[in-house]
């Protein structure tokens, strides 16, 4: 399945030429979860990086549908 | 380990040791205890009882990094209660290297009378005149004072806000470019210095009398490890040089707790617009600075210099929290707007956040509409004109509301909330609620626990425990001088410990983990409560507006659900 991601924080640095206005489209096999599509875009779990589809974060199982437009943050403290 | 005392009404300064009662104390612990000890908690704020106190952190004068805290306290005019505010620059560490523990500055000169305290790099401190700098804004002033002092000067003042004793006023902190662009901005302790009739403080920096280290090896080694904590850290390591704490407009957004159009929704439209992902490329395009050392001995660099069109500076770190209440709470999307409105509050010297909140309840009674960045920038500029309307605006968002008769104002306390909706952020309002010092986004912030999925922002378990947590662990760090994006990186155990070894390399002391940060952390609210209690307050001053019990708050459409027998719980310690 095809997804559209943008990437927030500095998770872009490992993406060259990513444009922040585009975004970017992954493609990741049907069934595909969080945890798949963080392997895939070669995220490391210190990174903190966040799952989020319509506001909701997601849990590292959740799996996605096709064409889903996801966002990818990092986890910060506040201040 | 020495005091400066400066009394405003005889002009008479004395240099004393620390006294017993207060020794081991810094930061926050140090000014709050003392207010708590000295100030008659009835008097008024803006008269002779009242302290400014200008503590550095215990830290603060070492050669640990992000060390450059320096806490300003006193009764507040804006509360009613004790105030601490801390804030970065150079200040503290100029005070710090020259051993001064804090200078208190007392009584109040005779009205209209302006000065400086300045303190030489020998550590000798004087009061001189500062009648010609009456009405100035503060970049002119910070200009004018390094021009006659010296480049290598740190500078703590107040701009017209401050002199015209309005309780939403900042006392501004000069950075290390010498710009007036940090702010001890909560609180009105800026009016508090203009009742003193002090325009500003100036220390040298190049002081050499800095309190002796019990164990300089060991204080040297741990130190090298807290610093290698905070490198290795995502946050203080990669995302806050990259992205500064703007960083944080993406996720509470995402989470639907970025309290926009005066708090009625929780994600505001085209936040993508100032989000720091944004903020960076607009910067990087037009050829500023988005990393900047912003504060002595910091090595994180989360600081920024937004510029314009033409590349030239207009402020100086564009923050998470200005963007939200100049951004968020007021519907304006425009970056440059908002870094306008930063700058002149810096230079008015009054707080960004308790000012946008002002415009945004404004705006939401009808004054203006949302958006109106040109109306945004006019209201800010009638404060330093000292108009009736903008006395109004400059005292803060709960005299807005009054002066519009406008229900819909959010404040603690009488201090404006931070960027985190407690209907959307549950643990958020409890700290907002309780907090000694009025709602405030660094007494007990829980963002980071929502962000990692260790609480659940939306369920009412374990929140009054975890801001309970946080509110004594802020309290004790904010005695040290570090500054909280370091904070944040040394909550792992390892780096725990290394900080545990620093702080008693320092003092000499044996402290485990239940001394720092519990015992410390415990000692300082308690004295913080116990001023409020003698100045009137009660439990119902712990409490939320109402509207955030009553109104749904989308995209969650939920309310604040934490019961009032549960915020009284939350100082059981």
């Amino acid at each position: 399945m095809k997804l559209k991601v943008k990437l927030y924080g500095t998770l872009s640095q490992q993406s060259p030429g990513y444009q922040h206005s585009q975004g970017v489209e992954v493609e990741i096999p049907d069934g595909g979860t969080v945890k798949d599509l963080l392997a895939h875009l070669e995220i490391a779990e210190k990174q903190g990086a966040l799952v989020v589809i319509d506001g909701q974060i997601l849990k590292a199982d959740d799996t996605m549908r096709d064409g889903v437009h996801i966002h990818i943050l990092q986890s910060l403290s506040g201040g | 380990m020495k005091f400066i005392r400066v009394n405003m009404s005889t002009k008479a300064l004395s240099v004393e040791d620390v006294p017993e009662q207060y020794k081991g104390l810094g930061g926050r612990g140090l000014t709050s205890i003392m207010i708590n000890e000295e100030v008659p908690p009835q008097c008024d704020p803006l008269g002779t009882d009242n302290k400014l106190i200008f503590a550095p952190g215990l830290l603060t004068g070492t050669s640990l990094v992000n060390t450059s805290r320096i806490s300003i306290g006193a009764k507040s005019p804006l509360t009613g209660g004790i105030k601490e505010s801390n804030v970065g620059g150079t200040v503290a560490v100029a005070l710090g290297r020259l051993g001064i523990t804090a200078v208190v500055v007392e009584g109040q000169a005779p009205q209209g009378a302006l000065s400086f305290i300045r303190i030489d790099k020998e550590g000798n401190a004087s009061l001189i005149s500062a009648q010609e700098y009456k009405g100035m804004r503060t970049y002119q002033l910070v200009e004018k004072i390094l021009k006659t002092y010296g480049e290598k000067t740190s500078v703590l003042c107040i701009g017209p806000a401050g002199e015209y004793r309005l309780a939403a006023a900042s006392i501004q902190s000069s950075d290390i470019d010498g710009r007036p662009c940090r702010a001890a901005a909560r609180g009105g302790l800026g009016a508090v210095m203009g009742a003193k009739g002090l325009k500003a403080l100036i220390v040298d920096q190049g002081g050499k009398s800095a309190d002796a280290i019990a164990d300089p090896k060991a204080f040297t080694e741990a130190a090298k490890d807290v610093a290698k904590a905070i490198k290795a850290d995502h946050m203080s390591g990669n995302v806050m040089p990259e992205l500064g704490t703007a960083a944080l407009v993406a996720p509470v957004n995402a989470m639907g707790a970025f309290p926009s159009y005066n708090a009625t929704k929780g994600v505001l439209d085209g936040w993508e617009n100032v989000s720091g992902e944004a903020m960076a490329e607009l910067i990087k395009k037009r050829g500023g600075n988005t990393t900047h050392m912003g504060c002595a001995q910091c090595i994180v660099h989360c600081s920024n210099e937004f510029v314009d069109a033409k590349g030239k500076y207009v402020t100086g770190s564009l923050e998470y929290e200005t963007i939200w209440s100049m951004g968020g709470m007021t519907g304006i999307t425009d970056l440059d707007t908002i870094a306008q409105l930063d700058f002149l509050c810096d230079d008015i010297g009054v707080d960004t956040m308790s000012t946008g909140v002002a415009v945004a309840v404004a705006m939401d009674a009808g004054h203006k509409k949302f958006g109106d960045g040109k109306a945004a920038i006019e209201m800010v500029e009638e404060i330093a004109k000292g108009t009736a309307f903008g006395n109004v605006m400059g005292n803060g968002p709960a005299a807005v509301g009054k002066h519009f008769n406008h229900a819909r104002v959010p404040v603690v306390k009488g201090q404006g909330v931070a960027a985190y909706d407690p209907r959307a952020m549950l643990g958020n309002g409890v700290t907002f609620a309780t907090s000694p010092m009025g709602a405030d986004h660094t007494a007990g912030n829980l963002v980071g626990l929502y962000l990692t999925q260790e609480l659940d922002p939306l369920k009412p378990e374990g929140q009054v425990e975890t801001s309970r947590f946080l509110q004594t662990v802020m309290a004790a760090f904010d005695c040290t001088g570090v500054c909280l994006i370091a904070f944040l990186s040394l909550l792992t155990p390892e780096a725990g410990e290394a900080f545990l070894k620093v702080l008693n390399a320092k003092l000499g002391t044996e402290f485990g983990p239940d001394d720092f940060p519990g015992a410390m952390g415990t000692r300082v609210l308690k004295a913080e409560r116990e001023f409020n209690k003698k100045a009137g307050f009660t439990n119902e001053d712990d409490r939320l507006p109402e509207f955030y019990y009553k109104e749904p708050l989308p995209p969650h459409n939920t309310v604040f659900v934490i019961s009032d027998e549960e915020l009284d719980s939350t100082f059981d310690f």
